[in-house]
């Protein structure tokens, strides 16, 4: 008895008698937190914040690094408006993130939908599947895919067996971007990964019951599996496209640091660290590093917009 | 709660030890970054920086282990990388006021970082005796001079050349002659493809100090003082020849020399003959199959061929905080015989008579880059280099940039000249 009569004294009590030395606990708490986080912090403001707000202001100057910043207003971006070489790169952008983000997502998806069964070695299929996206951003693969991609090399003398012989792509300024884009779609691990999580989300019993309705896989997929799993979808649609608009180091080692042949891979990155660390035009290539974040804001805020169409949610659903 | 309280002081203490350790590191690693400095027995350390392979790093590392044991109270810490990322980083530190003390430089760069205020002027550490500036060959030191002041000392020398496949030649009856015409040069091409059913060039068209001699030949030049020295035409010109040239076979395919990069289309064997510097012909022995040799650049009137002694130089940052101890490393590097035997031909012709002297080539190589340039300078062709001015390296990558673009079909001959002229502009100002 004494222990139930006891019992709710001591949270009362707490409660009544310590809202001041609890603030001030609490606060002592965040102070730690704060500590805790200030190398974060230090470092986020030294090395992202600042840069970025220099950047912003540099974006409206002429800047060649040695002589002071000049004030010119809006004329970088005038100026990058109409050079022809800022809209090639432009142009290139585009066609890579336009073929290169569907074809590695379909890729991605597809491998996941056979992995998700279950089956003997399935660690170790995962495992080798998503190999190839830790080491993929490294300049040795560049390397690699110039030798694979050469004239002579595997993937020519593949072609050859099936009497298509363009000489190798990587000198060909058609077909060099391609190169880049099968790098890109080699590297489907990620998106892979994040699949396989959606797919065990969805559950067993609405295949079952499509199953007794007589429904075929083809249906089962188009019906229950590709809605159930759009939030995923849709999140790996809008990190592989902003990906995909800073690709920047396969351009590079790829076309020999020239981004080339013939501006054939002059992604907008590169074009970007041409600008700036080839010619010293940090104004420019400040005003050029705005334009992408513009540009990839746009892009997220329409695939945000779009994916009320298509997008289910199962408490919407509900 | 008092042992929470502990606890409490105890994560706070962690972290601010944490916090001061993180920015203790940055501190640092900043302090290294920074400027070279004198330490506490006078020993004074200059950072030397240059590009190139990695035959040219060993050779350099010997020299400074030389430099060091005769001066032992001057350390050298070197730093190198290849030819595109030594521009790229040195850009960058000399924004930064933290350039090498004393590095490689070329040609193209001079007027860049002299406007910048980056180049030392040297003059002032010869008058003080800390650097010799006699018994340069040719009179090779005006390479380093703008504007009255010493700003690059040349350590090599060296000139465009031909360089040839001994053996196509051969077998395709044609012979690289001196004095031979531009046309005399394509129809050896044209027997060269007849014959051979190989392209005689690698893509001559592309090279901007190529074509500087071509207009040297026609009383022009590539750059004045601060602008362009032909016009649009003569370029449209120059491009719309080379882009028939490959149409037609003469010139290699720009698709198959791009692919075998880093390695050249002259040793790869996807032509005959390749234009370049001199002393670059000691890489095709090693990266191809036949035996290569340096034949004479083509001319217009059979005799001027345009040429002028290019060369690698030397040079000292301006801001340096031993100008003496730098003076005195150059200076050594420039004229110490053991430093010539050391260095061989790698940077060109050695440049003052004492290491030229003391190195005397004993490999068919060095041997050939030398006579080609006696040769050369026998025959009297040898004219003064011409300017060049602020964004010259801009210009030579926009040059072949824009001209891999016609020959490869992507850009008409009229228009990539206009590009390159838009282009040009940007850069004088920048």
């Amino acid at each position: 008895m004494t222990l139930v009569k006891e019992a709710p004294v001591r949270p009362a009590k707490k409660r009544s008698a310590a809202p001041a030395a609890g603030r001030r606990g609490r606060r002592r708490e965040n102070l730690a937190g704060y500590l805790f986080m200030s190398p974060w912090i230090a470092g986020f403001l030294l090395l992202t914040a600042g840069p970025m707000i220099a950047s912003l202001y540099y974006a409206f100057t002429s800047y060649n690094l040695f002589t002071p910043p000049k004030w010119v207003g809006l004329d970088n971006f005038t100026t990058m408006f109409q050079d022809p070489r800022w809209q090639k790169s432009v142009e290139v952008t585009l066609k890579y993130v336009v073929v290169a983000t569907p074809l590695k997502l379909l890729l991605a998806l597809g491998v996941a939908l056979l992995l998700a069964q279950r089956r003997r070695g399935q660690a170790l299929y995962r495992a080798a599947f998503y190999m190839p996206s830790l080491i993929g951003a490294s300049v040795s693969v560049g390397f690699v895919w110039r030798a694979l991609f050469s004239d002579d090399a595997v993937v020519d003398r593949t072609q050859k067996i099936f009497g298509v012989d363009v000489g190798g792509w990587i000198g060909n300024p058609d077909y060099v971007l391609y190169s880049l884009v099968a790098l890109s779609i080699w590297q489907f691990g990620a998106p892979m990964v994040i699949f396989l999580a959606g797919l065990k989300q969805v559950p067993q019993e609405l295949y079952e019951a499509a199953e007794m309705d007589g429904a075929g896989p083809l249906r089962r997929f188009w019906n229950i599996t590709l809605p159930m799993i759009s939030p995923v979808l849709f999140f790996n649609v809008l990190l592989e496209s902003i990906h995909a608009f800073q690709v920047f180091g396969s351009a590079y080692v790829v076309s020999d640091t020239r981004c080339g042949p013939a501006d054939a891979t002059l992604v907008y990155t590169c074009y970007l660290y041409q600008k700036g660390f080839k010619e010293a035009q940090m104004g420019f290539a400040s005003a050029m590093a705005w334009t992408l974040v513009v540009a990839v804001a746009l892009v997220t805020a329409v695939l945000f917009w779009s994916q009320k169409k298509w997008v289910h949610y199962e408490e919407a659903a509900k | 709660m008092g042992t929470s309280r502990n606890v409490e002081r105890r994560t706070i203490l962690k972290a601010a030890g944490a916090t001061a350790a993180t920015l203790g590191l940055a501190a640092t690693t900043t302090a290294c970054g920074g400027d070279s400095g004198t330490s506490a027995d006078g020993t004074v350390t200059i950072r030397y920086a240059w590009w190139g392979g990695e035959p040219r790093t060993i050779a350099i590392k010997k020299t400074i282990a030389l430099f060091e044991k005769k001066y032992p109270k001057i350390k050298i810490k070197p730093e190198f990388t290849d030819y595109e990322a030594f521009w790229e980083k040195f850009q960058t530190q000399a924004s930064g006021g933290n350039p090498p003390d004393v590095f490689q430089n070329a040609v193209g760069f001079l007027r860049k970082y002299d406007k910048r205020g980056v180049l030392m002027d040297l003059k002032a550490q010869a008058d003080a005796g800390n650097l010799n500036l006699e018994n340069f060959r040719n009179g090779v030191l005006a390479n380093g001079q703008v504007d009255g002041k010493q700003i690059g000392i040349p350590v090599g020398a060296n000139t465009m050349a031909l360089v040839i496949d001994l053996k196509a030649f051969k077998k395709a009856g044609v012979e690289a002659k001196f004095g031979w015409t531009w046309n005399e040069y394509f129809a050896a091409l044209q027997t060269i493809q007849d014959k051979l059913k190989i392209a005689g060039d690698t893509g001559y068209f592309n090279i901007m100090y190529l074509y500087d001699l071509y207009l040297r030949q026609n009383g022009k030049a590539f750059f004045t003082d601060s602008d362009l020295g032909f016009t649009e035409a003569d370029l449209t010109q120059w491009w719309e020849d080379g882009y028939k040239r490959v149409k037609s076979g003469l010139v290699a395919d720009p698709k198959k020399i791009e692919q075998v990069k880093p390695k050249s289309g002259l040793s790869a064997g996807l032509a005959a003959s390749e234009f370049t510097w001199d002393n670059f012909s000691i890489r095709y022995q090693g990266e191809g199959d036949s035996d290569y040799g340096l034949a004479p650049i083509p001319t217009t009137d059979g005799k001027n061929t345009g040429q002028y002694l290019g060369s690698l130089m030397l040079s000292a940052f301006s801001g340096t905080k031993h100008p003496k101890e730098v003076a005195q490393f150059i200076d050594f590097m420039v004229h110490d015989p053991e430093v010539g035997k050391i260095m061989g031909y790698d940077r060109g012709i050695l440049a003052t008579t004492e290491q030229y002297d003391a190195f005397k080539p004993t490999d068919p190589n060095n041997k050939g880059v030398s006579a080609y340039e006696d040769e050369v300078a026998k025959a009297g062709v040898l004219g003064k280099i011409t300017p060049h001015p602020s964004g010259a390296d801009v210009i030579e990558a926009a040059f072949l940039r824009i001209g891999a673009e016609v020959s490869q079909g992507k850009a008409k001959p009229a228009d990539a000249a206009k590009a390159l002229f838009s282009e040009a502009k940007a850069a004088f100002a920048g």
